[in-house]
């Protein structure tokens, strides 16, 4: 007989730093069957099950990052009350300082324990302030849940919309377990008015959420996690070591990583979402299918490009006006560009001022071609909100150039538009020009994604120098030879990603009642498919230079 | 209809399932890799007996006789497991408190004690030391402590040239190269390549060292000629004759720590130019990426006493054996054992004034069970490393157990900033800089051994 080791079986119900919970993990798979036992059963009692979901979601919280659960619940109790006094304040004055004070707060809280180091290290090298890093860990989610207390605090402010009565609805709201960690950023509008909703999901919402779920589970633990250990590490650590070829196959295999993880992530939060009754937008709609750059910021990340639009492009002044931000960030960034080309290229100034002024002609063509003053003003919104939004990714400088990068992409497209929009019309409808667009689209983003997993700048330029001066197709036949199952899953990403985002709901609308046996066949096929790929002996990386 | 039911029904039936085909399998000790991996109960549930763990045991050495150094009165006694020590370089002398590279501590006192001369070490190994990593720390160290200022050799063009901080190279692309892996050419130099060109240019420079005002004698390597081939450096004519099968021949010595050379003429073998302050330590470094040491073998006999002769070294150091650990299930090294024996036996006769240091593969993980871990045959193959050092005659340092033994690499490969790349083999120059600190310390140890017998009434 097996014997049961209760100690290791208590342990399980702690908190492990080493291996905090995930979807993954089999302690998720108990963790959900007990829940949805629980929340079924009491279905019917509203006050009940909302207090359930909270427990439950702060414990899959505690799991997941131990004591910071104490960061999400006074969070919650600091916007909860701060939003309430909002709303009954009378005196806008009152109102403004209330508002001031939760943004304040919010963004203090993120800032401590996101930025502290960085601008640390920030003031070290440029003022030789000679601080030592604090030792600071990151909190799970904070990037997320700081996002969600501002725009619901925003739109209490905005009278959008009224504040939770309970504290119950709020907490629920901001620690809803399946979108704690990483996204997608759920609206409160969207969100507080289905938690008191009867238990209802159709047939669709069951196989839709399994459909999310399993193929959530497909990208992120299958392909993603397969390519990221067997390829993609290898060459981001050190692609110096390595020729252009596999460079540039590390940046097309990073980028089905990112897609696959962040939109994985997703579509397991919306999936489980969905079985529990609530529906939460889309995150992700194939984004490398996108023909330019605006569009893909449409099918990428939806949930945080529609917060920026919401929360600070149009604070900002939108493409309407323009405020103090509106020139602030893109001054300092123009002056950082200047300085930085000069450091890094060694370039005279007039050749850093050129290349600057170039950036800035980019954001004023629009303007000039339309002949629109406010033009100008708007293309600054978008690069701060670029900028700042790839400063949201992480306290890096690499992010911050993901952002630029995607900002002058932005600009790019929109400089494009105005001239071709009527020259080009007939071509544009062609699909040539279409797979063009998209070929070019896909390998700008692929480009920033550089900036976006290197370590630092220095290890993007080696990878960029690597590809432009190293690269050479007679390393194919080894490359292949030895990274094959990495290179046919990845095929397989990018097959995938061509499936137009209608087709899984027009099947599952075929097939209407599948049979449960059908489900648990697929459950069963996907555990041991990972388990497969989880035992699979590592590819391990090869010279083919020496 | 509700479907909430199907829901409930769905992940109880199918975790319910879960629970008991993982309690099933366990009972049954149904060992199926992809649904091992995945059993839901096998942390909480064990089967009856435990599996044994394969643990190899290779037999003690003998000590080759021909090799014994008895310089004492007293014949040492040898303790080959001293080779798992930490942090030691040991020449297996039971007795610990005598130096075991002491011919070379005996010529880094000469320079503590105001002597000019020079002391070269040439530092082989593989990837992990590319791109100078571990030998820069290590010279800068030395030569902190005993003086000297010079990068050492600088080959003509490197996979990873452009990446090395202490050398800046530059070089057109009409160079052709024989190497370890391409090519006949049995006059490889240590570095494993050799460079011809007919019409060529390369730019090198010394960047390891910050003293202007220090001069620098800059040297050609290259091997045997017919004629004098005239070369320009820096933008002279310079007439090269390669009289011996191996060369050092001065360019200049001066203040200049940069060589551009023009070459038009494909009968002249190059290698590389060596930058050297008059006095003081150079350490060379001699990477090869993907090999375990036995190309060395390959090397010409007589050319290589030609590089003793014309090029001597005080101290080689062969860092290799991450290579042998390419599949995760090796355990016995025997084999290598044999083959890198007579190479180290080749070197040792070819170079007779220099001591020879065998430094032990460093971690490396692979992963086992979905989890990164050092690999299994690692103890094995340290083992074998220590065997042919000990059958040798030569010095052995554990750098595994150095750095600190089991899983270290992965613990390096997870810090913040990580110390080592996340393929879980090389330690990224962070880590080397470690590698390279921890056997400076060693060195300095066995030398402060040496120091203190000399105050010791004989």
């Amino acid at each position: 007989m097996p014997s049961f080791d209760l100690q290791a079986f208590l342990r399980q119900f702690l908190y492990d730093k080493d291996n905090p919970l995930l979807f993954n993990n089999g302690f998720f798979v108990l963790f959900f069957a007990v829940f949805i036992t629980v929340y079924f059963a009491f279905r019917k009692k509203m006050a009940i099950r909302r207090y359930i979901f909270c427990l439950f979601s702060l414990y899959f919280f505690y799991k997941a990052s131990g004591s910071f659960v104490v960061l999400v619940i006074l969070s919650a109790i600091v916007d909860f009350v701060l939003s309430n006094a909002i709303f009954r304040q009378k005196k806008q004055g009152m109102k403004n300082f209330l508002l001031v004070l939760s943004i304040f707060f919010n963004l203090g809280m993120l800032f401590y324990f996101k930025y502290t180091n960085f601008f640390i290290s920030l003031s070290n090298e440029f003022l030789h302030t000679g601080f030592n890093p604090l030792n600071i860990l990151l909190p799970v989610g904070i990037s997320f849940y700081t996002f969600e207390n501002l725009s619901y605090t925003i739109d209490v402010y905005r009278g959008h919309f009224e504040p939770a009565r309970k504290f119950s609805d709020y907490l629920l709201f901001l620690s809803f377990f399946p979108k704690l960690v990483m996204g997608p950023i759920v609206r409160a509008h969207d969100f507080v008015p289905q938690i008191n909703k009867p238990y209802v999901i159709t047939e669709t919402d069951f196989a839709k959420g399994f459909y999310l779920i399993i193929s959530g589970l497909f990208k992120k633990l299958i392909i993603s996690d397969y390519i990221t250990l067997n390829f993609v590490n290898y060459i981001f650590d050190d692609p110096g070591r390595y020729t252009g070829l596999e460079n540039l196959f590390a940046i097309y295999g990073f980028a089905v990583v990112i897609y696959c993880d962040f939109s994985g992530y997703s579509d397991i939060a919306i999936g489980i979402g969905r079985w529990l009754g609530f529906t939460i937008p889309p995150n992700f709609l194939s984004p490398y299918q996108s023909r330019n750059i605006t569009e893909f910021w449409r099918r990428w990340h939806i949930s945080l490009s529609s917060w920026l639009r919401d929360y600070l492009y149009i604070p900002l002044g939108g493409n309407r006006t323009d405020t103090f931000g509106t020139w602030f960030f893109p001054m300092i960034f123009f002056i950082a560009i200047t300085l930085a080309t000069m450091n890094m290229f060694n370039l005279i100034w007039w050749q850093s001022l050129s290349i600057t002024g170039g950036i800035i002609l980019l954001f004023v063509l629009p303007a000039a071609i339309s002949r629109d003053k406010k033009g100008i003003s708007t293309s600054m919104n978008i690069l701060t909100t670029m900028l700042l939004g790839g400063f949201w990714h992480g306290a890096n400088w690499t992010y911050i150039i993901w952002g630029a990068l995607h900002g002058v992409g932005l600009g790019i497209h929109k400089v494009w538009m105005l001239i071709t929009g009527r020259s080009l019309a007939r071509t544009k409808r062609t699909w040539v020009y279409k797979i063009i667009m998209t070929l070019v689209t896909f390998h700008f983003v692929c480009f920033t994604w550089i900036f976006f997993k290197a370590a630092d700048f220095n290890t993007a330029m080696i990878m960029i120098y690597q590809i432009a001066h190293d690269f050479s197709f007679s390393f194919w036949v080894p490359f292949f030879k030895n990274y094959q199952t990495v290179l046919y899953i990845m095929a397989l990403a990018y097959l995938l990603h061509l499936i137009p985002d209608k087709f899984p709901d027009y099947i599952i609308n075929r097939f209407q009642r599948v049979p449960m046996i059908a489900y648990l066949v697929i459950f069963f096929a996907f555990l041991l498919l990972y388990g497969y790929f989880k035992a699979a002996e590592p590819v391990m990386p090869i010279y083919l230079q020496f | 209809m509700n479907s909430n039911r199907r829901v409930l029904f769905f992940v109880i039936g199918s975790v319910g399932l879960f629970i008991v085909f993982s309690w099933l399998s366990i009972y049954y000790k149904f060992k199926w890799s992809p649904f091992e991996r995945v059993n839901l109960v096998s942390e909480v549930v064990k089967a009856p007996v435990k599996p044994k763990r394969y643990v190899y045991h290779p037999p003690v050495p003998k000590k080759d006789t021909v090799h014994i150094k008895s310089d004492s009165v007293f014949a040492p006694v040898y303790d080959f497991e001293l080779y798992n020590t930490a942090k030691l370089i040991t020449n297996f002398n039971a007795d610990t408190n005598q130096p075991a590279l002491k011919k070379f501590a005996e010529k880094l006192h000469d320079l503590k004690s105001g002597k000019k001369r020079k002391i070269r070490v040439a530092y082989f190994g593989d990837s992990m030391i590319e791109g100078d990593l571990i030998s820069q720390t290590l010279r800068k160290e030395l030569q902190d402590s005993f003086g000297g200022c010079g990068v050492g050799f600088v080959p003509i063009n490197s996979p990873v040239a452009k990446y090395r901080i202490s050398a800046y190279t530059d070089c057109s692309e009409t160079w052709s190269e024989e190497n370890f892996r391409e090519g006949k050419s049995n006059r490889l130099f240590l570095s494993g390549h050799i460079f011809h060109t007919d019409d060529g240019w390369v730019q090198l420079r010394d960047q390891s060292f910050s003293n202007d005002s220090v001069l620098i004698e800059k040297s050609l390597l290259c091997g045997a000629t017919n004629n004098p081939v005239t070369i320009s450096a820096n933008n002279k004519p310079f007439t090269v004759k390669g009289e011996q099968l191996f060369n050092r021949i001065v360019l200049g010595n001066d203040k200049g720590r940069s060589v551009k050379l023009a070459v038009n003429n494909d009968k002249l073998p190059l290698y590389g130019v060596s930058f050297e302050s008059d006095s003081g330590v150079f350490v060379d470094n001699f990477p090869f990426r993907g090999v375990s040491g036995i190309e060395l073998g390959k090397l010409d006999s007589s050319f290589l006493r030609s590089v003793a002769a014309n090029n001597d070294y005080d101290l080689i150091v062969v860092q290799y054996g991450v290579n042998l650990l390419f599949r995760p299930n090796d355990t016995a090294f025997g084999w290598y054992g044999e083959i890198m024996r007579p190479v180290l036996r080749k070197i040792q006769h070819c170079f007779p004034n220099s001591e020879l240091l065998v430094i032990s593969t460093a971690d490396r993980a692979f992963r086992y069970n979905g989890e990164y871990k050092t690999a299994i045959g690692i103890d094995s193959l340290i083992r074998t490393q220590a065997q042919v050092a000990y059958e040798t005659g030569s010095e052995f340092y554990n750098q595994y157990a150095s750095m600190g033994g089991a899983n270290t690499i992965v613990e390096w490969g997870q810090l913040k900033p990580p110390m080592a790349n996340k393929d879980f083999i090389h330690p990224n120059f962070r880590g080397a800089q470690i590698l390279g600190q921890y056997l400076f310390e060693a060195m300095m140890r066995d030398y402060e051994k040496y120091v203190h017998s000399l105050k010791q009434p004989n």
